[in-house]
């Protein structure tokens, strides 16, 4: 309740609706996922006092989110895996002249999801958090190495390709001053690299940066098609009818899903839509628009999204790269994600999630009757629309410490994620591994000073047994599913 | 043996990963450590991750040369993989070098202008009297709402005391 008292302020919720604002004006801009969208809008909240800028942060989260699902509707252009599904049966809908409807169950969907999963999210943190407190060093570096795995070897195509990528990313983690011995590593000599390597510019230079080398080399003869709304944002009777039952499945699916690391938001979605498209009384529609494949992926993303909070809140452990941008939005407020949070720095907490509930009503009283505004954003010319992002991108990484390196970094890293694009790279495992590397290293030393330098103590409690036992399940899983995949088909040939 | 279309250069990227690992390999090794005793040393790590990336790009390399060729973000498995347009690629990378090079000697408004220009021009747009004009404004906008209302110092370079 306190939360709520110091999250509605006047001057907080002018904050809020501020950043629901921006996030839906950013995330609805074609090719810009929430996490590059958050990224992006980083600089914006470094000013603000830590209360304020948590709301407004919370805020642009939703946002993002909810203006991703417009583009995918209107433009079939996912900006990240989750919409993925939005867009297939959302953007058929639309070519159907049904985007009103499509657009309205998407965001209201999200609404229900999103509200009924930041409700479980302030009962379990705590006590998850309370857990977590018992968790020790060795542990730590069990669970880090379970959350690289899953992610590493879920996402995308190829495994190989995704371990490569979390090493670049534990390679640029290494870069600077070591924390303890103060031993300069890899930065050949430049002052301006003991600091170690920016986060942020990182991330949004890997997004944007490498879209744009991408897009414009590759793909410059293609265009967009949007598709219009006929009509009001606003559902039938029947459209309710249809819609209510694949929210509430999609939350309970994409919740849970979203705690354990599981690779992010695409296996939920993919879930949510096959279990729809077996239960659907119109399964004829399914892969022409059908409203039940927009409701309930969309609602799983949503609840996906906040159940990933979970394990960043309550471990300091983030699942997805959306998560992991919300990680360091949080270290650029001073605030240190993990157990001890909820110990030393409760009140923001529940400051925090009371402005996720806030956030998710502001955007639904905002965003419907606005629709035909984001929808006219979509119209921006992809020249101007690229050179905005290019920009924005490049003053977020010099105005982070008014550095010249930082901009230096960004370009050679918008180069490699050109690179990564071109050949199937996924890019999540290389953030994860940036985020993460420094810490891994860190609770594997303290494990390790704590035994003396007895190595078997990393494995040594039950926890850790069954982490390692998750941990080959989800490296071999991939493996034996290919060779059932084979054998499967061998039969059939 | 023949590589499928774009393999080649996939084996040249993937042999620079393996360079890189050997970098941080190299980089370990010759630097020396503080005289005072760690439990672990600041070394375990760095060596740790050289020798996964070394690995997993040789393993990557070997899968490459077995026609396990990466299929381009927004490409279907299989087919012809684009050409990327090198002239293109010159155009945005010498965009965001000039920003680089700019953005301290003559000031945000004029890197970030140049940059924005050279972007729309990488991006297909014909008619450069408006994009120069319009990109120039909106960067003017941008400098103006960054620095007077957030409180985010760019650069004035050549502006500076108007």
């Amino acid at each position: 309740m306190e939360g709520f008292a110091s999250a509605l302020t006047l001057s907080n919720l002018g904050f809020g609706l501020l950043g629901t604002f921006l996030g839906t004006l950013v995330g609805v801009l074609p090719g810009i996922g929430p996490a590059l969208a958050i990224a992006l809008l980083l600089p914006i909240t470094y000013t603000v006092s830590p209360a304020s800028a948590l709301i407004m942060f919370a805020a642009i989260y939703y946002g993002a989110m909810y203006g991703g699902s417009t583009t995918s509707i209107l433009l079939n252009t996912p900006g990240e895996s989750g919409s993925v599904i939005t867009a297939l049966e959302g953007n058929k809908m639309a070519r159907r002249g049904q985007a009103g409807a499509a657009l309205a169950t998407a965001a209201i969907g999200s609404f229900v999801a999103g509200t009924i999963a930041t409700g479980i999210l302030a009962f379990t943190a705590p006590s998850i958090a309370d857990l977590a407190i018992k968790v020790g060093a060795a542990e730590y570096v069990a669970l880090m190495l379970v959350a690289f795995t899953t992610v590493s070897s879920l996402l995308g195509a190829s495994q190989l390709r995704g371990f490569i990528a979390l090493s670049i990313g534990l390679v640029l983690g290494l870069v600077g001053a070591d924390l303890q011995s103060g031993l300069s590593r890899l930065t050949f000599g430049s002052d301006a690299a003991l600091e170690g390597i920016e986060t942020v510019p990182v991330i949004v230079s890997i997004f944007a940066l490498g879209e744009a080398l991408y897009i414009a080399s590759r793909f410059k003869d293609e265009g967009w098609k949007v598709i219009s709304i006929k009509g009001k944002a606003l559902m039938s009777r029947e459209d309710w009818k249809r819609s209510w039952k694949p929210w509430i499945r999609g939350t309970f699916l994409g919740f849970p899903l979203g705690v354990v690391p599981a690779g992010g938001s695409e296996v939920p979605t993919f879930l949510s839509y096959s279990i729809e498209k077996k239960l659907t009384k119109h399964p004829e529609e399914f892969g022409h628009g059908a409203i039940e494949g927009v409701a309930g992926p969309e609602a799983a993303n949503n609840a996906n999204a906040a159940g990933a909070l979970v394990p960043l809140l309550a471990l300091g452990l983030p699942t997805s790269a959306t998560a992991a941008v919300i990680l360091v939005a949080f270290q650029t407020y001073q605030i240190q994600p993990g157990p001890t949070l909820f110990l030393t720095n409760g009140a923001l907490i529940w400051t925090l999630i009371a402005s996720l509930f806030i956030g998710n009503a502001l955007l639904l009283v905002l965003n419907l009757p606005l629709v035909r505004f984001w929808v006219k954003l979509l119209h921006v010319p992809r020249p101007y629309l690229f050179a905005g992002i290019v920009t924005f991108a490049l003053l977020g990484a010099y105005a982070i410490n008014t550095s010249v390196f930082d901009v230096q970094v960004a370009i050679a890293i918008g180069l490699v994620g050109f690179l990564f694009r071109r050949f199937g790279m996924p890019i999540t495992p290389l953030i994860l591994g940036l985020i993460l590397g420094p810490n891994l290293e860190l609770q594997f030393r303290r494990a390790l000073q704590i035994s003396a330098g007895d190595y078997s103590t990393l494995w040594a409690s039950p926890l850790s047994k069954i982490l390692y036992a998750v941990l080959i399940l989800a490296l071999f899983t991939p493996i034996i599913a290919r060779v059932m995949k084979k054998i499967r088909k061998d039969v059939i040939a | 043996m023949k590589l499928p279309q774009g393999g080649k250069s996939e084996l040249t990227f993937v042999g620079s990963l393996f360079l890189l690992g050997s970098l941080v390999f190299w980089d370990t090794w010759r630097t020396e450590l503080p005289a005072f005793n760690l439990t672990i040393s600041p070394k375990v790590f760095p060596y740790a991750i050289a020798t996964l990336l070394m690995v997993l790009s040789a393993l990557l390399m070997v899968a490459i040369l077995r026609g396990d060729v990466a299929t381009p973000e927004g490409a279907e498995p299989g087919q012809p993989i684009h050409k990327t347009d090198m002239k293109i690629f010159g155009i945005v990378i010498g965009s965001l070098l000039s920003f680089l090079l700019l953005i301290e000697r003559a000031g945000f408004i004029i890197a970030a202008s140049i940059t924005f220009f050279g972007i729309t021009v990488a991006f297909g747009n014909k008619n450069h009297a408006r994009a120069g004009i319009f990109g120039t404004l909106f960067i003017t906008v941008v400098y103006l709402s960054f620095t007077r209302f957030l409180n985010v110092q760019l650069p004035a370079g050549i502006f500076k005391g108007l």
